[in-house]
């Protein structure tokens, strides 16, 4: 037999028991060509280039789950960053054409279609102020549009008035989703060098270097890593770092298969793997267990950044030697609602806004749906997105906020969305103010390490 | 004989004009297909199946009795499928068997063997699972 019996249980093991499967395949497509004068022409075409290429994405990527026998936990669609082909739109135009995203997401069978987005860390258009103001309105008016904006980048720096502004639409967007535990925030996310390939929803988006249409896939599998750490038992950390990559080097391998044969069936060319570890609130599947297994007693305990970071790195070495492909992300996330190991030590206080902050200095995306009370100051927030961005920036790695000001919500409460987005305790923010930090606006000049050259 | 993607553009473009104002995209649709098949090069767009090397590997596990072999190869005969090889190992009570099936002999596309292998999973009271090689091959061999 071609392969020996251990690996072929190996693979059901993963697929059966420990949660392995393909977190998302997100289709990327190119919206520069739909832009019209007459607005009812532009949504016209973008609702018929979101079909044209969209409408076999859920089957085709249904039926190469079977035939792999791996499921493909999330079929999405990411688009060109709104604001740029559409950057003479009003704010009642922005949200004409995201009614028609909703619509053609809707049309396709898709749960999310992200790109509503504007790429502003040197500075804004007109037609991005626009599109930044509609972002509240169009994120409580429809279902299924995500939306991201960057805000600083280690070449441009920290553009402080788009934090401001994006502070603001936070706070709003909380507000108009309020009923709903203020779940439009769930949807938007504040960038720092935000890439242009990452197949993540909701802060994907389909960049302008990228071509007509591409298919890129995001794989998971933090129940594997965690069993398989487990089986290694009390090994020492080099040999730790091993284990993780000869797991990460199995799915990355799997997930690459997956891809390709999606966007082979698409007819599509197939872009990257990102190779990042995403948890889900599946019991078991969670970035906070893996750290545990580790050996730190919660997350929030000393030794929880090392241990991160350790496991982030073996990740992106068994990826890279995995695959040829390897874009996007590629790291470990760190959410709280999504992962019941986070859920548990952030309502417990073991876990602070401060150390997760810390942690995501040494992984990748950012403080991720951290839900805070809904009396946060809308500076605070600006403070906290300014923080976030300075890591970003000074470690020339990408950092995200997807910050939930629960409205009406005070520390101690819950936010509950069930399904992927999960359920998120309101941890304390620090009340200390930065008003007169973040009021100065302006912009954060780009650090040293931007002049490479 | 397989079509490549000009040929196949030049057919749909004649037929276009043969069909002057009266071309729909169904009635194009339609009259490509027929000049296709007539002209035996279907291969491109109506290959049978999607498996490409079309070896699939079944994994079967559970709880120990008689006939489950026979239950398990008896379906895949009926389907046409042809076992390159086997393998079996009893843990205690318990029951691991594995194969390596050439289904492109079947004319049953994977998916439907598929649902026909899981009823007689049930009908055994065992588990069975089967996936295109490619993914084992993608995960264990560099």
């Amino acid at each position: 037999m071609p392969y020996e019996f251990e690996e072929i249980l190996e693979t059901i093991r993963m697929t059966e028991i420990e949660h392995f499967d393909i977190r998302t395949v997100t289709l990327g497509i190119s919206l520069r060509d739909c832009h019209d004068r007459n607005i009812e022409v532009t949504k016209q075409k973008i609702y018929d280039k979101i079909l044209h290429y969209g409408k076999n994405h859920v089957k085709n990527a249904k039926e190469v789950e079977s035939r792999f026998g791996i499921s493909i936990a999330n079929k999405r669609v990411s688009l060109t960053p709104i604001s740029i082909p559409f950057d003479s739109c009003s704010l009642e135009e922005y949200l004409e054409i995201a009614k028609t995203l909703d619509k053609a997401a809707e049309e396709i069978g898709i749960d999310y279609i992200a790109g509503y987005s504007a790429l502003v860390q040197k500075g804004m258009t007109n037609g991005e102020k626009e599109l930044i103001k509609s972002i509240p309105f169009a994120l409580s008016q429809t279902k299924r549009v995500c939306s991201s904006v960057n805000v600083a980048s280690t070449k441009a720096g920290i553009n402080m008035d788009a934090i401001r502004m994006m502070a603001d639409v936070i706070k709003q967007t909380a507000e108009l989703t309020k009923d709903r535990d203020s779940i439009g925030c769930a949807k938007l996310v504040v960038f720092a060098n935000a890439v242009e390939d990452n197949p993540f929803v909701a802060g994907a988006f389909h960049g302008i270097t990228e071509p007509e249409v591409v298919l890129n896939v995001g794989i998971s599998g933090p129940g594997v890593v965690l069993e398989a750490i487990k089986e290694a038992g009390n090994v020492d950390l080099q040999q730790l770092a091993e284990v993780i990559k000869k797991t990460i080097f199995k799915i990355t391998r799997a997930g690459e298969l997956m891809g390709r044969n999606v966007a082979e069936k698409n007819g599509v060319p197939f872009g990257i793997v990102d190779i990042s570890l995403a948890p889900t609130p599946a019991e078991g599947d969670s970035i906070a267990d893996i750290l545990k297994i580790m050996g730190v007693e919660d997350v929030g305990a000393p030794g929880t950044t090392a241990a991160l970071a350790m496991l982030n790195d073996a990740v992106k070495k068994a990826g890279l030697m995995a695959s040829s492909s390897v874009g996007g992300m590629s790291g470990a996330f760190i959410p709280v609602s999504e992962d019941q190991g986070m859920i548990r030590a952030a309502q417990s206080g073991n876990l602070s806004l401060e150390k997760l902050e810390a942690m995501t200095a040494v992984c990748s995306v950012g403080l991720d749906m951290i839900a805070v009370p809904g009396d946060t100051p809308a500076s605070t927030i600006a403070g906290i997105i300014s923080d976030e961005s300075a890591i970003g920036v000074i470690n020339d790695k990408t950092t995200a906020v997807r910050i939930i000001p629960a409205y009406g919500k005070k520390f101690g409460d819950f936010v509950d969305y069930g399904g992927l987005l999960g359920k998120a305790p309101i941890m304390e923010v620090r009340n200390l103010s930065c008003e007169n930090f973040v009021g100065r606006g302006g912009r954060i000049p780009a650090p040293m390490r931007s002049l490479t050259n | 004989m397989k079509l490549k993607e000009e040929e196949l553009r030049k057919i749909t473009l004649d037929t276009i004009q043969e069909l002057g104002t009266g071309a729909t995209p169904e009635k194009v649709k339609e009259e490509v297909r027929r000049k296709i098949e007539s002209s035996g090069g279907g291969d491109f767009i109506f290959k049978k199946g999607d498996v490409s090397s079309g070896r699939v590997i079944l994994t079967s596990f559970g709880l120990n009795k008689p006939g489950i072999v026979a239950g398990v190869t008896k379906a895949l005969g009926d389907s046409n499928c042809d076992i390159q090889d086997l393998t079996q190992k009893l843990m205690g009570d318990f029951f691991t068997m594995i194969m390596i099936i050439d289904i492109s002999g079947s004319q049953k596309e994977l998916k439907q063997i598929q649902e026909e292998m899981s009823k007689v999973a049930d009908e055994l009271k065992i588990k069975i699972y089967l996936q295109h090689e490619d993914v084992f091959r993608y995960m264990h061999r560099i």
